[in-house]
C-alpha cells in the first residue's frame, strides 16, 4: 500500500505558545489504512488533527516546519477548499460542530454537499443513507441546537461521512457516548474502512483501538514515541513509558508474564485470549 | 406547498410590492392617496392570515411614532396660516399638511415593511437574493444570525440563572433589570466571540469555500403569477411617473 499522507520533520507552535507543541514529527499513513493516534492530554494529537486537514496554517497561523504531503503533493499548494473534498474531520467538541444555517438535522447533514454542488436527488438519497448508517433517524426533523451531546455528536459524524472523503480524521468521536453508542460509531468507522476510506482517529478507549485499527503512533509531548503495527506497538516495552492505558486483556496477560506465565504472544483483543497461553489447559 | 394565494407568492414579489408602495408615495403627493394603503395591506394581510399581529405590531411600533412626527409638524413647521394654539404653541395649516403627508408615507412605508417580514420567511428571502447574486458569504450571515438568536436567548437565559444562584437580582423594575442586564451581556458577548473562529472552521469542514456553484435542497418556484404582479408593479410606477412628470 502507497502513503496517502506523510510528514517529515513537522514541528508546529501556535502563534500564542512558546513552546512548540509538535515537535519533529515524521510519519507516514497508508491509504486505506486505519490508524489510531493516542497520547496523554496535551500531547498534540488535536493539533496534529489539525495539520492534516490544513486548518493549521490556514486558520490557526503560528510557526510550521517541515514537509506534508498529501497523495505525494505538498499539502501547502492545496486550497481549503479542495482539501475540505479529500479530508473529512470531525472534532473533538462536538458543541461547535454545527453550521448554525440549518434548522433541521437533515438539512444540517445535506449541507456539506450542497457547498460541493451535488445534484439535489443524490443528495436526498446519501442523506437518507447516512441517517440510517449512523442511526439517527429519529432525529432528521430536530432542530441541530435542540440535540444532546452525544446526538450532536453521530449528526456531526454523519454531516462529514456523507461528503464521502477519501480520508477521514475522526479526534475523539466517543467523548460524548455512552459504551454502546461508542461501539456503534466504532462499527460506522470500520464500514468507512472497508469502502476503502483511510481513516485517522483519535480515542482514548484503547479495547476498541486495539480491535480496530491497523496502526497505531503514540504521541507523547508533542514527538511520536512509536509508530508501526497496533501489535507490534503494544507488544513493545517502550509502550509502557507513555503512560498509556493497555488494551485490558493485553494489561492481563502482561501482569501474567511478569510473573512467570509464558504466552505465545501478547493479546491485543478479548478474542484471543484463549490462544495466548503456551499450555493451553483446555485441550486436555 | 402552501395553499394561502399571498404567502405561496415568491419571497421577491412580496418584496417589490412593499418597494412599489414606497416609490409610490414618493411619486405620488397627496396624503390621502398615502393613507389608502394602509386598508389595502390590512386587507392583505387577512388574506394572509396575519392581520391580527399584523395590527397589533403597527401600534405598538408605528403608531407611537406616527403621533409624534404628526404632533412636531404640526407646532413646528414653519408657517404663517395660523389655525389654533395649544398654550404657547402655534399650530400652522402648513404644519398640518406637512404633518399628514409625512406622517401618511412613513405609515405606507412602514407598513409596507412590516406586512412584508410578516408574510416572507426570511429563510426564502434570503434564498432568493442569493439566486440574483448574493454571494453565499452574505447568506450565511443572515441566516446564521436568524438561527443563533434563539440560541442567544437560551444562552442568556441560562447565564441569568447563574447570575440569580449568585444572588444577583434579575426580576422586577427596570433598573434592577437594567443592573442584571451587564453581568449577563459580558460573558455572552465573550462566548460569542469565541466561537466565531470555531464558526468559521465548523463551515470549512463542511466544504464552504469548495470551488464551483452549489446546489440547495431548498427551492423556490416562480409561477406565472409572480411574473405578471412583478411586470405591473412595473408598469404601474412608470404610469405613475409618466402622470406625475408629463401630463
Ligand atoms: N489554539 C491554541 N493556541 C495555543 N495553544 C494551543 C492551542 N490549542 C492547543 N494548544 C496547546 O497545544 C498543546 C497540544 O494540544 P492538543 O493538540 O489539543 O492536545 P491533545 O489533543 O493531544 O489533547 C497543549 O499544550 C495546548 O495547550
Ligand atoms: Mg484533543
Amino acid at each position: 500500500m502507497t502513503a496517502i499522507i506523510q510528514l517529515e520533520n513537522v514541528s508546529y507552535r501556535y502563534p500564542i505558545g512558546e513552546e512548540w507543541v509538535l515537535k519533529d514529527v515524521s510519519l507516514e499513513i497508508k491509504k486505506g489504512s486505519f490508524v489510531s493516534i493516542v497520547g496523554n492530554n496535551g500531547s498534540g494529537k488535536t493539533t496534529l488533527c489539525n495539520i492534516l486537514r490544513g486548518f493549521i496554517p490556514h486558520f490557526h497561523k503560528g510557526e510550521l516546519e517541515g514537509a506534508i504531503t498529501l497523495e505525494g503533493q505538498d499539502l501547502s499548494g492545496f486550497q481549503l477548499g479542495q482539501l475540505g473534498e479529500k479530508v473529512g474531520f470531525v472534532f473533538q467538541n462536538p458543541f461547535i460542530q454545527i453550521s448554525g444555517v440549518k434548522d433541521n438535522v437533515f438539512g444540517e447533514i445535506a449541507y456539506g454537499l450542497e457547498n460541493l454542488g451535488v445534484p439535489v436527488e443524490e443528495i436526498y438519497e446519501r442523506v437518507e443513507e447516512v441517517l440510517t448508517l449512523v442511526n439517527i433517524q429519529h432525529l432528521r426533523d430536530k432542530n441541530p441546537f435542540e440535540l444532546s451531546g452525544g446526538q450532536r455528536q453521530r449528526v456531526a459524524l454523519a454531516s462529514i461521512i456523507v461528503m464521502e472523503p477519501d480520508i477521514l480524521v475522526i479526534d475523539e468521536p466517543s467523548s460524548q457516548l455512552d459504551p454502546i453508542g461508542t461501539e456503534q460509531v466504532f462499527e460506522i468507522i470500520r464500514l468507512m474502512k472497508e469502502k476503502g476510506k483511510t481513516i485517522i482517529l483519535v480515542e482514548h478507549k484503547m479495547d476498541l483501538v486495539a480491535e480496530y485499527s491497523d496502526e497505531l503512533i503514540v504521541l507523547d509531548q508533542g514527538k511520536v514515541l512509536m509508530q508501526g503495527p497496533t501489535r507490534d506497538v503494544l507488544a513493545d516495552p517502550l509502550f509502557r513509558k507513555a503512560n498509556i492505558q493497555y488494551p485490558h486483556v493485553t494489561e492481563i496477560a502482561l501482569e501474567l508474564q511478569e510473573m512467570g506465565v509464558d504466552l505465545n504472544f501478547v493479546p491485543i483483543r478479548d478474542s484471543e485470549i484463549t490462544t495466548c497461553f503456551k499450555h493451553n489447559r483446555g485441550d486436555v | 406547498m402552501k395553499q394561502n394565494p399571498i404567502l405561496a407568492l415568491h419571497p421577491l414579489t412580496k418584496f417589490y410590492l412593499a418597494v412599489f408602495i414606497t416609490v409610490s408615495v414618493i411619486i405620488v403627493p397627496s396624503y390621502l392617496f398615502a393613507y389608502a394603503w394602509f386598508p389595502i395591506l390590512i386587507i392583505i394581510a387577512a388574506i394572509a392570515g396575519v392581520a391580527k399581529s399584523f395590527i397589533s405590531f403597527i401600534s405598538k411600533t408605528l403608531l407611537i411614532l406616527l403621533a409624534i412626527v404628526f404632533l412636531m409638524q404640526l407646532f413646528f413647521y414653519p408657517g404663517d396660516s395660523v389655525i389654533g394654539t395649544w398654550w404657547i404653541f402655534e399650530m400652522s395649516s402648513e404644519g398640518l399638511q406637512y404633518g399628514l403627508k409625512l406622517t401618511s408615507r412613513i405609515l405606507a412605508i412602514g407598513a409596507a415593511f412590516i406586512l412584508f417580514f410578516r408574510i416572507v420567511d426570511v429563510k426564502d428571502f434570503v434564498k432568493a437574493l442569493e439566486d440574483i447574486g448574493l454571494p453565499p458569504t452574505g447568506a450565511y450571515i443572515v441566516l446564521s444570525t436568524l438561527q443563533i438568536i434563539p440560541e442567544m436567548r437560551r444562552q442568556s437565559n441560562t447565564i441569568m440563572e447563574a447570575q440569580k444562584t449568585r444572588g444577583v437580582e434579575t426580576e422586577g423594575s427596570l433598573k434592577v433589570r437594567a443592573k442584571a442586564f451587564f453581568p449577563t451581556l459580558t460573558p455572552l458577548i465573550l462566548s460569542s466571540i469565541a466561537s466565531t473562529e470555531e464558526r468559521a472552521i465548523t463551515l470549512e469542514s463542511r466544504a464552504f469555500s469548495a470551488p464551483g456553484p452549489k446546489t440547495s435542497l431548498h427551492q423556490l418556484t416562480k409561477r406565472p403569477i409572480d411574473r405578471i404582479l412583478n411586470w405591473t408593479y412595473l408598469i404601474l410606477s412608470i404610469g405613475l411617473l409618466v402622470w406625475r412628470f408629463f401630463l
